[in-house]
């Protein structure tokens, strides 16, 4: 259902499109592997992906397929679907929607494009709860094996201790040889390639981010957010780099010939929270005053925020384990904070717009600190308000945009001002 | 006044004893959870101290936390922000839920002082791997609280606080033992001030107390009042206002699996000769919150508290946002049903609010038993 409400977002590259074809390829393989009888893996939280396409296991990751039914307006109905199993609407929309996925007897002809049962859990509490919660459900409704990988929080900062990397560690050892036991060996080989991947697919990114700091933004957050993919879905695999690759060129030739999203950048503004993805037009409304969403956190929420080199394929368990321990989004949050200062720092932005989506454990609690943080580091204002960006029976398109209207005319009205 | 009213107003009226206590130059240490050894706490010659919440509204807490956390932790930060945890020398946050952890950010950002620590426990229990682990952290822990209290703690120190918190442990479970008959010689609402005056009490008088108060409910008269028996479990309770309006309305609440009761003394911290092994043994093979794993474990648990004190009924009680319980609220109902248990689910906030609607699905509940 399309509403007078929602619209699609305008992406600008070719890059995009591309990624777009491979979101529906990756699902498809995903299908095609489960009519081969091959076990098909559901993994929950930030569990390093690299792991499976080391050993080929299908996956369907919990943060992406309800991402998919919030673009076609379909979230609220899985949502409802969950708390009719007896899911409290307080709990993620993210889980809740991918419980109503679950448990929806015949599947909607959307979910079905890109469904596949599991025959395998792979789970984890990073970063949030509701991570380490929800799955227990799907492993009861499918009655199926699942294997629990405990992360210790970050309470070290940039330097992970050696005995949280071992622990860490020593469980996707653990978690492998659980796989190992549907058929998906480990060949070495292959997991320390797949680790020098991650490891080039990061340095991409990184590369990407840089020309996406020029003025005017060549790239702006709806094409952002379909290029996170790669990121979180891809890391370890050629693809995920050939696709970097092209986004990387595409993004540069933009940037050299100054090419930008708006002809004229009146203002800068990074996103932090989950945007609505049943409405990822309202991402270009602020594009009506001149001012360009340069930026989105979420697409940092499965990697991206650290630095490559950290990652040494010789050592591919330890790196894995290192990379996913100084993750942004493990609490406790100083990396974070300092990312968020950094970013806002490095984009240009004048401005940050704070989405409290209720029913996250983890955004919403860090809203006020990056708020504060970015403000005394560089003077830069965030306006936070209500929106569930996956639950669109939350949604007040009103409210919504009254909220962005009013910010924005603040920062045009300083910006005048001098 | 009777023991029971003695530790009541302590619970309520801490002030004399922190007094007391700082009077002797020795520091307190609040802490917030179960999962916080107090023992290390003890051993280093400082008060280990549970921070509990208060009914009251939230107001300060708000412009830092979003509503849509925890209330009791918004509670308890706003208590911080008030200046009435200020006699504290030190808080200590372990790792379980969302909530918590973001009370840590809050904390070390906006409270400062005193000094909080953080305990990075393993949240998988009986796993070889998460055990050793842990006793690296406990380790880190304890030099923390040596540096903080400026005293060294021995083996002998640590083993002697591991014995008489065990004491404390086991006195609690002989007085619940007393909820067991039908009807049981103390109410639902009694035994949570007990537990957490226990919990709150030094631990030398705390044993006195509890001595004294087993003795006193032994000669109780057995009550007339006669109803369905009730085990509440769920996200923490520390006001007894929803167990009396269970009481109130005709159920007989004979126990309880709370954090602020079985879940603090149901388990011994084992015999080693290494104490501080014994303690992360203790923490790692307790799977009591919602916020560790295995949940069947913590459903083992359960069951067997509702056929030890023959629960005919169980409360769910959801805090809001409390999401480590939401989550598996569907599934213990189902895993109840299967053992024809009824279940009420309840979603309350922590300063209730509602409670004539409450009163009346509660009331249908016990009616319906
Ligand atoms: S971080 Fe928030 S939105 Fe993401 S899964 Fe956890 S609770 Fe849901
Ligand atoms: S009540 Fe629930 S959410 Fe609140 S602190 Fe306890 S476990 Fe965390």
């Amino acid at each position: 259902m399309v509403t007078g409400a929602t619209a699609p977002g305008k992406k600008s590259l070719q890059t995009t499109l591309e990624i777009s074809r491979a979101v529906k390829a990756y699902y498809g393989g995903v299908q095609a592997a489960k009519q081969e009888g091959k076990p098909i893996v559901w993994s929950y939280g930030l569990i390093p992906r690299e792991i499976f396409h080391a050993v080929g296991a299908p996956v369907i990751y919990l943060e992406h397929l309800p991402l998919l039914m919030s673009t076609k307006q379909l979230s609220g109905r899985y949502c409802q679907i969950a708390e009719e199993e007896g899911f409290s609407r307080d709990v993620c929309a993210f889980h809740r929607c991918f419980i109503g996925c679950a448990a929806e007897e015949e599947k909607h002809p959307y979910l079905a494009k890109f469904w596949a049962p599991p025959d395998l859990i792979v789970a984890s509490n990073l970063p949030c709860m509701s991570e380490s919660k929800s799955f227990l459900y799907a492993a009861n409704h499918f009655n199926c094996p699942y294997f629990f990988i405990d992360a210790p929080i970050n309470i070290w900062g940039k330097e992970i201790p050696d005995y949280a990397v071992e622990y860490y560690a020593g469980q996707l050892g653990e978690a492998l040889d659980f796989l190992g036991g549907y058929g998906y060996r480990l060949d070495w080989a292959k997991l320390k390639e797949a680790v020098a991947l991650s490891r080039r697919l990061v340095y991409l990114w990184r590369e990407i981010d840089e020309y996406r700091k020029a003025i005017p933004a060549p790239m702006g957050i709806v094409d952002g957010l379909t290029c996170a993919f790669p990121l979180i879905q891809l890391p370890g695999t050629k693809l995920g780099v050939e696709l970097y690759e092209r986004l990387r060129d595409e993004i540069k030739e933009r940037v050299e010939n100054k090419i930008g999203v708006l002809e004229e950048e009146k203002l800068r503004l990074l996103w932090i929270g989950v945007p609505p993805f049943y409405n990822m037009g309202l991402l270009n409304y602020p594009e009506q005053y001149g001012a360009i969403v340069v930026k989105s956190f979420v697409e940092y929420l499965a990697g991206g925020a650290f630095d490559p080199a950290i990652m040494d394929p010789e050592k591919p368990l330890e790196s894995l384990a290192t990379k996913a321990l100084v993750d942004i989004v493990n609490p406790t949050y100083q990396n974070m904070i300092d990312f968020a200062v950094q970013t806002a720092k490095d984009f240009s932005v004048d401005g940050q717009i704070a989405l409290v989506k209720r029913s996250c454990g983890l955004i919403p609690g860090v809203l006020r600190l990056v708020k504060d943080a970015v403000y005394q580091a560089d003077g830069i204002p965030t306006t936070i308000f209500d929106l569930d960006g996956m639950d669109l029976r939350e949604y007040d398109d009103a409210a919504t945009k009254a909220n962005i209207d009013s910010f924005i005319e603040t920062l045009l009205d300083s910006k005048r001002r001098g | 006044m009777s023991t029971i009213d003695t530790m009541r107003d302590i619970l309520h009226n801490p002030e004399r004893l922190v007094a007391d206590w700082k009077a002797q130059g020795k520091k307190i240490v609040g802490y917030r959870c179960i999962y916080v050894p107090e023992e290390i706490i003890w051993a280093a010659g400082m008060w280990p101290y549970p921070i509990f919440g208060t009914p009251e509204a939230i107001t300060q807490a708000d412009s830092y936390f979003q509503p849509c956390t925890c209330e009791f932790i918004r509670n308890i930060f706003d208590h911080a922000l008030d200046g009435k945890l200020n006699f504290l020398d030190g808080l200590v946050l372990c790792n379980t839920c969302d909530a918590v952890r973001h009370l840590y950010d809050m904390w070390i950002t906006y409270i400062k002082v005193p000094d909080c620590h953080i305990i990075n426990n393993p949240q998988k229990m009986y796993d070889e791997s998460g055990y050793k682990y842990y006793c690296v952290e406990l380790k880190r822990f304890k030099s923390e609280m040596e540096n903080l209290s400026g005293n060294g703690i021995s083996d002998e120190s640590l083993q002697s606080a591991i014995n008489l918190h065990n004491q404390t442990r086991g006195l609690l479970k002989e007085l619940y033992s007393l909820r067991k008959k039908d009807p049981p010689l103390i109410s639902g609402g009694e035994a949570l001030d007990i537990v957490m005056a226990s919990m709150l009490m030094p631990k030398d008088k705390c044993n006195q107390q509890l001595q004294q108060l087993i003795a006193e409910v032994k000669t109780r008269e057995s009550p007339k009042t006669r109803g369905p028996r009730i085990l509440i479990t769920g996200s923490i309770i520390d006001d007894p206002t929803l167990i009396q309006l269970v009481e109130e309305v005709g159920g007989v609440v004979v126990a309880d699996d709370l954090c602020t009761t079985t879940k603090y003394f149901w388990q011994e911290v084992g015999q080693n000769k290494d104490p501080l092994d014994a303690l992360s043994r203790y923490n790692t093979e307790r799977c009591l919150c919602s916020c560790m794993h295995p949940p069947e474990r913590r459903f083992d648990y359960l069951w067997e508290l509702i056929e030890e004190f023959g629960a005919n009924g169980v409360i769910y009680f959801n805090l809001k946002y409390c999401h480590p319980f939401l989550y598996e609220a569907a599934l213990f109902r189902e895993k109840l049903a299967a053992k024809d248990v009824p279940t009420l689910m309840l979603e309350v906030d922590h300063s209730l609010s509602g409670l004539g609607q409450l009163r009346t699905r509660i009331q249908a509940f016990i009616e319906m038993l």
